[in-house]
């Protein structure tokens, strides 16, 4: 009797552990026809990480770059656009007006909510990192793009893609500028990062499952990749050129793709 | 019953004139256009598409032209260095002056047909009519002010969020906002007037001297000073220095060494009134910039190809004449135009 209770608590907890592994999976549905599922809100999470610790913006930690050098950051900011979710057949959906400012300092900007994505089962998301030409050019933006972030260059217009700013001790002058940018020319700073999130699949059903993406950024690899970049070598870069483009070949990839929470509601 | 239908029109129509009357806002003027196009002038840059001028948006932007709020410390405004009788250039400044007495590395340029510029600033480093006032506005030796706090002070001004609902129907106070109403202010500032322009339109003719002077101009300055704009809005370097260390031009935006020491051609029109000349003002009169391209150009390795055959050859003679014709550019309604006028 007590071996039978316990096959039955054996069989019920196997079930559930099972199940659970299912939450990426549809329910079968009752009837033959295909599954249909809601449009609804993606949430793209950005962790900014330095390599195996989570970022910390207020410069009270220091951290070691590729070239050995002892930096701390006080301010980590990047722009997200362009962003194309993958479809489970490998079509793309392009997220109309999609432009995310990140800043390590902001809790409130590490989600970027990306609004009435079609319902279906994704595998990837696509992005850009900086702002595509066309908003470069067009005179003043609003929303993200506002140049009153403190993201637009006005000198040579343009925005800033990415800024990295903090103490070192590599510098003669005690701190390090990294503002990166171009919009176009062969020093352009915009880089295409694409995420695959196999064997996870984000199912979008709108009002019946959350679909939150987490990402991480890892600061450390501004520094390296295919490119090192030394603090004592070069401190400041705030205008497009070649330095500025080898940090954008390395923030190229800095993300990664973590983990999904797609539970049902 | 007719009688008295007519007595209460008459009173309604009354009230409505009363009524109308305690509105503070002057109407819009509907005798001239805020902006046209002249006669002859090219097509516009296109950069007004999404942002058409209207009597209130170029009512805020000439009360924030004139407002120093836009600097840090509020004693800057835009015309403190663009002033209406210079053509809305800083006269007699050879460079830009900023708060607390700084001093900036250009002269501050004149504004007018703006609409038909793409790109702004001595070096073309602007490249939106809407993004060009961010640049005074931020830079530390011209007004030092964050956009951010700007739009805060005009949050919480008594006036300004009724003037923005009023320009843009909505007074919720924008970066795009503020520059758009800015950029229609700076637009209207159209100079086609001048003595010149009418003895195109076939109103006026020159004197002897000032034709002698045009057929000069005609064969020596036109292809840079390109007509009716007075300007090919080119890049170009007209042999001023030898070495570019300390202003690099256009380079500084393209980074392109073949762009070193060039500048965007201004235009000559109003040149008589918005003294001094070249990008840091070094030369105070026409006579001395006349006498720059007779006996003082420079030859580098970037000098423009219609001046790297030398000094051009021109007579004492022949330059009163250029100065003659030059000065049939100035624009009297325009330097007069109560419309632009800061009271």
């Amino acid at each position: 009797m007590k071996n039978k209770l316990y096959s039955l608590f054996m069989i019920a907890f196997v079930a559930i552990a099972v199940s659970s592994c299912n939450d990426d999976e549809t329910t079968p549905s009752t009837n033959n026809g295909p599954t249909t599922y809601n449009s609804g809100d993606v949430e793209l999470n950005f962790e900014n990480i330095a390599g195996s610790v989570f970022l910390d913006p207020t410069g009270a930690t220091n951290y070691v770059n590729a070239s050995g050098e002892t930096f701390s950051v006080t301010n980590f900011r990047y722009y997200i656009s362009n962003v194309k979710l993958i479809k489970e057949d490998g079509s793309k959906y392009e997220v109309p007006n999609s432009y995310f400012l990140i800043n390590a300092n902001d809790t409130n900007s590490l989600l970027a909510e990306l609004t009435d994505i079609p319902g279906g089962k994704y595998t990837g998301v696509e992005y850009m990192i900086g702002v595509d030409s066309a908003r470069n050019v067009s005179g003043a933006q609003t929303g993200a793009l506002d140049p009153a972030n403190g993201m637009f260059w006005s000198w040579s217009s343009g925005y800033i893609f990415m800024k990295l700013e903090g103490q070192s001790s590599a510098s003669s002058n005690n701190s390090f500028v990294y503002h990166i940018g171009g919009y176009s020319g062969v020093n352009r700073g915009q880089r295409t990062v694409s995420l695959d999130f196999t064997p996870s699949v984000v199912i979008v059903d709108g009002g019946k499952r959350e679909a939150e993406i987490h990402i991480t950024t890892d600061v450390l690899e501004i520094f390296k990749n295919p490119n090192n970049i030394s603090i004592a070598t070069q401190s400041t870069i705030m205008s497009v050129g070649a330095a500025s483009s080898n940090i954008a070949t390395n923030y190229a990839d800095m993300f990664s793709f973590d983990h999904i929470h797609n539970d049902p509601l | 019953m007719k009688v008295n239908l007519k007595y209460k029109l008459l009173l309604l129509l009354s009230m409505v004139v009363i009524v109308h009357s305690c509105v503070p806002d002057v109407d819009p003027p509907v005798t001239q256009p805020l902006f046209y196009q002249p006669e002859g002038f090219p097509a516009t840059s296109g950069q007004l598409a999404n942002n058409p001028v209207t009597y209130y948006g170029f009512s805020l932007g000439k009360k924030l032209f004139y407002d120093p709020i836009l600097s840090l410390d509020s004693t800057i405004s835009c015309g403190s260095c663009h002033q209406q009788f210079a053509a809305f250039a800083h006269l007699d400044h050879k460079l830009s002056h900023g708060i607390n007495d700084l001093e900036g590395t250009r002269n501050a340029p004149p504004l007018f047909n703006l609409a038909w510029h793409s790109n702004f600033f001595w070096d073309g480093g602007s490249n939106h009519i809407e993004v060009q006032p961010i640049a005074p506005i931020t830079n530390p030796v011209e007004m030092d002010e964050s956009v951010a706090n700007v739009i805060f002070k005009l949050k919480r001004s008594s006036y300004y969020p009724a003037m923005f609902k009023k320009a843009f129907g909505s007074d919720s106070i924008t970066t795009q906002a503020m520059t758009r109403a800015l950029a229609q202010f700076m637009s209207s500032l159209i100079s086609a007037n001048s003595k010149y322009d009418k003895v195109k339109a076939g109103s006026a003719t020159f004197t002897v001297d000032e034709q002698n002077g045009y057929m000069l101009f005609k064969s020596k300055c036109e292809s840079c000073h390109k007509e009716p704009l007075m300007t090919d809005l080119s890049y170009r370097n007209n042999g001023l220095d030898l070495h570019f260390a300390a202003d690099p031009g256009r380079a500084r935006i393209t980074l392109q060494p073949s762009d070193s020491g060039k500048f965007k051609v201004p235009s000559l029109r109003n040149i008589a009134v918005s003294y001094p000349y070249m990008h840091d003002g070094r030369l105070n009169s026409l006579s001395k910039v006349i006498d720059h391209y007779r006996s003082g150009v420079i030859q580098s390795s970037t000098i423009d190809p219609l001046l790297s055959g030398g000094n051009m050859s021109i007579t004492d003679a022949e330059k009163q004449q250029l100065i003659l014709f030059l000065n049939t550019l100035t624009d009297p309604t325009f330097l007069n135009d109560k419309r632009f006028s800061e009271k």
